[in-house]
């Protein structure tokens, strides 16, 4: 941990979270570095997020201590087209897998990785799947026909609005309902309560 | 007179029966079959989603469908039933359709869970087919989310009742006489070559 402060600024997220954002052209060297000088020695994941409007993938590779009590997220940006990053086969031989999944979902290329053809698709011909630019609708109803019965089909959330304001109206009404018809159950409850304890009935019977 | 009449009646009768009897011997035989083969299905151990989850509670000694006439076995080319059993993907689709193509008929398929009627919860998912009927033949839809075992059990019992009856027509002979339309629709959502590609055949290739 020292080690990695001393070289990068390391922001402590959570209390075994810690994050370090570097520029790319860093990338290869901060690997290398983490991997060998610090404790963080396994990567456990590589995760990608597509921001489409500031133009940039933001690749997360995370990182294991031996202990696996510590996280660290090392964060790279990446542009989105005509970039590719170099691939981390050498120092973790898991990275391989990953690397193919991030190729085949986002269209990220990674040199030095020589399994960079179908892994899940097979023989997918149209744009990676998890690219923001990816119409998921358009594609489905191009390729898939759906039997008749979901025309009347309804929104989700919309509908669990609803539903969840007509249930609290309802019990707001139960509520009423029930204050309504209080006044006359507590005189009742009184009494029961005053017939059942053995010392007032004394009293009465005394007086 | 009356008598020998009712006599000739009857002869007529009983020879007419004989003769639709001979007539229909294939029928008999065929019906002969149906009853064995209700009582004897053999199902392959092939699983696709959720659903897979939910088969081996019924095989063992839980719900025990082996007291129903149905039992496992491990390859498609001993098999009679298939059971996709969920959410079906492109990459499986290529698979099931070959299991499918594998087996020996008489063979039927029960398609367990929403997902394979019209979709379920992946109806906008990019990576899973929605009909399955579109693509093989279906004799039994089991629907659900997932079914429970007993739900599956009953699939099988109509199954069995079908199949003994003769009341619908098997999925394998509409799959045999409609070829056409279920290859047109593999080949418009897999392309050309509907076999699965196996890594194997990446080796020689130089992709990097």
């Amino acid at each position: 941990m020292k080690n990695l402060q001393k070289t990068y600024e390391v922001t402590q997220k959570a209390e075994r979270l810690f994050e370090v954002t570097i520029p790319q052209t860093q990338f290869w060297e901060a690997m290398i570095h983490i991997s060998t000088q610090t404790e963080f020695n396994t990567l456990s994941q590589i995760a990608c997020t597509d921001w489409i409007e500031e133009e940039h993938f933001l690749l997360i590779y995370i990182l294991t201590n031996d202990a696996r009590d510590k996280n660290l997220m090392l964060k790279v940006t990446l542009g989105r087209e005509y970039e590719s990053m170099p691939s981390a086969i050498t120092l973790f031989p898991q990275a391989e897998v990953m690397e193919r999944d991030l190729h085949e979902m986002y269209g990220i290329g990674f040199e030095g990785n020589d399994t960079l053809y179908d892994f899940v698709l097979e023989q997918w011909n149209d744009l990676p799947p998890l690219r923001r630019e990816f119409d998921t609708l358009a594609f489905v109803h191009e390729h898939f026909a759906f039997k008749g019965g979901r025309e009347d089909n309804k929104d989700v959330k919309v509908e669990q609005k609803r539903r969840r304001e007509e249930a609290k109206k309802q019990k707001a009404l139960e509520a009423e309902k029930e204050e309504a018809e209080k006044p006359k159950e507590p005189e009742t409850d009184t009494e029961e309560t005053q017939d059942k304890k053995p010392d007032t009935k004394e009293a009465e019977d005394g007086q | 007179m009356q008598k020998g009449f009712v006599a000739y009646n009857n002869e007529q009768k009983s020879l007419e029966a004989e003769t639709e009897g001979i007539k229909n011997s294939q029928t008999l035989i065929q019906k002969a079959m149906n009853w064995f083969s209700a009582r004897s299905m053999f199902v392959v151990a092939y699983g696709t989603g959720c659903g897979a989850i939910e088969m081996p509670p019924v095989f063992t000694s839980r719900y025990d469908i082996e007291r129903l006439g149905v039992v496992g076995v491990a390859t498609p080319r001993q098999a009679d039933i298939m059971i996709v059993s969920g959410y079906c993907s492109l990459k499986t689709l290529r698979r099931v359709i070959r299991t499918y193509e594998q087996m020996s008929e008489p063979k039927y398929v029960i398609a367990l869970g929403s997902c394979t009627i019209n979709g379920g919860m992946y109806w906008d998912s990019y990576n899973t087919i929605k009909k399955l009927e579109e693509y093989i033949g279906v004799d039994m839809y089991v629907a659900g989310c997932m079914p429970r075992p007993e739900a599956l059990i009953e699939g099988f019992v109509k199954l069995q009742e079908s199949i003994r009856n003769n009341t619908i027509q098997p999925g394998y002979i509409k799959y045999r006489e409609d070829y056409a339309y279920y290859q047109a629709n593999q080949e418009k959502l897999l392309g050309k070559e509907i076999q699965p590609v196996y890594e194997e055949d990446y080796a020689g290739m130089n992709l990097s």
